[in-house]
């Protein structure tokens, strides 16, 4: 009886188990899927509701096999809500989709301009909080509309979000902006003074097709949108970040006849905060690496002399649009820079007397910016084609 | 008189000591509402207080060799204080385990699986752990091996795939925060990681042979604090001012891997780790217990109490607390202070007044 | 609900057999015990009475009876 009786057990036992245990009871099968790539959050024309706009992708792999044809050629399906709350919103496209969305792949959150001079401090908690949204999120500031800018079907990608995406990507070829990702956002939101940037989309409006690009980067304080960077600004701001890896700086050429454009190939910052008889001095230290990509004189730059005076040139370039940056900082008082953290780390006691102050203190820094621009190569020429006067 | 009849070798209980510790790996989580980016500085002092406390649990074990915390007590303490104090111990194991495999479900259910019912998981969780209890300390000890191993390779190469995430300025100020909260921090370090080691003074009776025990104690304890250690560097490292806003900042920090757009969406790989090192934990627990109830009860074996305490161990978990953040309240309160003096006061108690009477007489026990 | 009856009896089944045939009374005693506990748990929480929490007990005891609190925030 009781080797049976436990043979027995032992089967119901295991008869048990594969009842309950193969499965998963949050399976969602990919085709109940509404995989979002991109969310957009506007203000809706009722007060006090939001427009949520969400990118979903199209399950067309079936469709072109059996039309031949795309149909109208979009692979991805703006949906658009309207709700009191960003959760709120989202539930609401349930009665539009049918399905709860799958935030997971999410690339972008883009918020409407009107949203952002608002302020962004209600409406970023959903996408902070919820388990299906990755802090790799990146997070944009539409000029306009954020649907209007999801609406735009990109020539090369499938889906406008992963366009974005790209675009947001491309920063290191020109450091005229920044990627923000929702982690970094977050963090500089918790910081009691310094400003968060994100990067601003605009459509430019040709005649035959819209195209977006990345036209600059917005500043935010605690939240409320207070001003925007055009690109030589946001180039500043990344010098003193260390944050510059390529780009085109344009300076005279020696002889004042044309100009020297030069590509950069590497920068390093460092930042030194001091206090120094109650006033505040910022150090700031760049070392940077260029190559001499084009020029527009026939004099021959590739010549020690003429190089270290565009070195001169470039270094005095950079400084002036770290503190062309500084200046319009300086307009907006708000600190981009994160200087106020960098004090806070280093003078820990005197930082809590100053942070309160810090909004009346901060235009009262002082910059001393010290660059080093060194020019190591000349790419394929030695001499340029077009040969000079002195020379023929 | 033994229940159990394995025996386990010194090296089995490094691993099993290092494996308890890392499972409370997600534990530095919750400590981080407290101490933010200084938690590295209270894993270290918790170490250090942690570290003579835990010797006297294993010099009480040589003195006492093949003995468990039951029989000690009533040795040092008669056989009325014995027994109170034990049933304190047993109490406090019970509930160390409910919140163990109500962690568990906690991760599940705010991560990886949040429609399924919260009590399932406990279920599952439990009689898996109940299983391993049944057959016994010895098979314990040899997969413990394994999961050590498994941990420590996910914790470095967590770290070592964020390196190019990590900003070290994100420490400085040092000494910030207000002593209080590094206190309670310290206290909340060396209790739960450290102190629930306790535990293993009912294990450390099955020891083979006891020449070892304090390397093997002192370096698994070791293993398990660099493991936690390196978690909350990584994790103060990568997500600097904004690790005290998230519920699980493990999580976070792992779902910010991005290489090459191939290594993402690592997330189930810590979840993996975690269930298993918490599993492990759970199990010592629950072997502990058992053995403890029943010797207290004076039974011949463990066995046939197993089931039932799951089945009470399911439920006390599913209610004892409304949420994780009860949770976190009540364990960082309460939940230190009362177990304070199970952990720091009783074991050297007993090995003074072991010294003192000149016990175990010979011919004893 | 029937997973908790189904889960008793097969508790019930795997132990009780091999206690009575061996004649562990002692045994069978505390696992009855145990079991009728851990049953009646089971059975409060599948019908929705509130069980209490020895924690929230204990917190009750400690912070408010002895004072002892850490400060929060």
């Amino acid at each position: 009886m009781g080797k049976k009786m436990k043979i027995i057990l032992k089967c119901l036992l295991f008869f048990f188990m594969l009842m309950t245990l193969s499965g998963c009871l949050s399976a969602r099968e990919i085709n109940d899927l509404e995989i979002v790539v991109g969310i957009g959050v506007d203000k809706d024309e009722e007060p006090g509701k939001i427009l949520l706009t969400a990118q979903v992708v199209k399950d067309t792999a079936g469709r072109a096999s059996e039309n031949g044809s795309e149909g109208d050629g979009k692979a991805f399906w703006n949906v658009s809500s309207r709700g009191n709350s960003v959760f709120d919103a989202v539930r609401q496209i349930t009665y539009k989709t049918g399905n709860r969305l799958f935030i997971s792949h999410n690339k972008a959150v883009i918020f409407g301009y009107d949203i952002a001079a608002e302020g962004l401090e209600e409406y970023i908690d959903y996408f902070l909080r919820a388990h299906e949204m990755r802090p790799t999120a990146l997070i944009l500031v539409a000029e306009g509309r954020a649907s209007d800018i999801l609406n735009i079907k990109p020539e090369i990608e499938k889906f406008p979000a992963f366009n974005i995406a790209k675009l947001v990507d491309s920063y290191v070829f020109t450091s005229n902006f920044y990627k923000v990702n929702m982690k970094e956002f977050a963090s500089c939101l918790m910081s009691d003074t310094s400003a968060q940037m994100a990067p601003l989309v605009s459509i430019a409006q040709d005649e035959e097709s819209n195209d977006i690009y990345m036209s600059g980067m917005v500043v935010f304080k605690r939240g409320k949108m207070v001003g925007k960077l055009t690109h030589d600004e946001v180039r500043g701001l990344l010098w003193v970040l260390g944050k510059v890896t390529s780009g085109v700086i344009i300076v005279p050429s020696p002889n004042g006849q044309g100009k020297a454009v030069l590509e950069i190939i590497k920068a390093k910052s460092k930042v030194t905060p001091e206090i120094k008889d109650g006033k505040i001095v910022i150090h700031i230290k760049i070392k940077e690496e260029s190559s001499l990509s084009e020029q527009t004189t026939t004099e021959n730059l590739a010549d020690n002399k003429a190089l270290e005076k565009i070195q001169e040139a470039l270094a005095e370039a950079i400084r002036r649009e770290i503190m062309l940056t500084f200046d319009k900082s300086r307009e907006l008082d708000a600190d981009i820079f994160g200087f106020g953290e960098m004090l806070h780390k280093k003078y820990s006691k005197e930082w809590k007397y100053i942070k309160d102050n810090w909004d009346e203190i901060y235009p009262t820094l002082d910059l001393i910016i010290d660059v080093e621009a060194r020019i190591i190569k000349t790419d394929l020429l030695k001499k340029p084609a077009v040969p000079s006067e002195g020379e023929k | 008189m033994s229940i159990e009849k394995g025996t386990i070798s010194s090296q089995q209980l490094l691993f099993l000591m290092a494996g308890f510790v890392q499972g409370s790996v997600l534990l530095i989580d919750f400590t981080v509402g407290i101490t933010e980016h200084q938690t590295w500085m209270v894993i270290l002092a918790g170490l250090a207080i942690a570290a003579p406390v835990v010797f006297s649990y294993v010099v009480l074990a040589k003195r006492f060799p093949g003995m468990n915390l039951v029989q000690i007590n009533d040795m040092v303490y008669g056989r009325f204080l014995g027994k109170a104090i034990s049933i304190y111990y047993i109490f406090f194991f019970m509930m160390t385990l409910s919140f163990n495999i109500r962690d568990v479900g906690e991760l599940y259910i705010t991560f990886l699986m949040p429609d399924t019912p919260f009590i399932f998981l406990l279920i599952v969780f439990t009689a898996t752990c109940a299983y391993a209890v049944t057959k016994g300390i010895e098979v314990l000890a040899r997969v413990s091996h394994l999961f050590v191993v498994t941990g420590m390779l996910v914790i470095t190469s967590t770290f070592t795939l964020l390196t190019s995430q990590m900003d070290f300025s994100n420490f400085l100020p040092l000494f910030e925060l207000p002593f209080i909260r590094m206190f309670q921090g310290i206290h909340i370090v060396s209790a739960i990681p450290f102190g629930e080691t306790v535990a293993f003074l009912m294990i450390m009776g099955c020891l083979n042979k006891t020449e070892h025990a304090v390397k093997s104690t002192f370096f698994g304890l070791l293993i398990g604090a660099v493991s936690l250690l390196i978690v909350a560097v990584r994790n103060t490292a990568v997500l600097g001012r904004t690790q005290a806003i998230w519920t699980a900042p493990s999580f976070q920090t792992i779902r910010l891997i991005d290489i090459g757009t191939v290594l993402t969406r690592m997330d189930f790989l810590i979840g993996i780790a975690q269930t298993i090192l918490i599993f492990l934990k759970c199990s010592i627990l629950f072997y502990v217990l058992a053995v403890a109830l029943s010797h207290l009860l004076g039974l011949k074996s463990y066995l046939p109490l197993v089931l039932p305490i799951a089945g009470i161990e399911v439920i006390i978990a599913a209610t004892v607390f409304q949420s994780p953040v009860d949770h976190a309240m009540i364990t960082q309160n309460a939940g230190i202070i009362y177990s304070a003096p199970l952990i720091f006061i009783f074991p050297p108690l007993s090995l003074l007044i072991a010294n003192i009477r000149g016990l175990p007489k010979n011919g004893k026990g | 609900m029937i997973f908790l009856i189904l889960i008793y009896a097969f508790i019930f089944l795997i132990n009780v057999p091999g206690l009575i045939k061996r004649k562990e009374w002692r045994e069978l005693t505390a696992f009855s015990i145990l079991y009728v506990i851990a049953f009646t748990l089971g059975l409060m929480y599948v019908l929705d009475i509130p069980i209490p929490s020895p924690m929230k007990g204990l917190q009750h005891l400690i912070v408010d009876i002895l004072g002892i609190e850490y400060p929060q925030g």
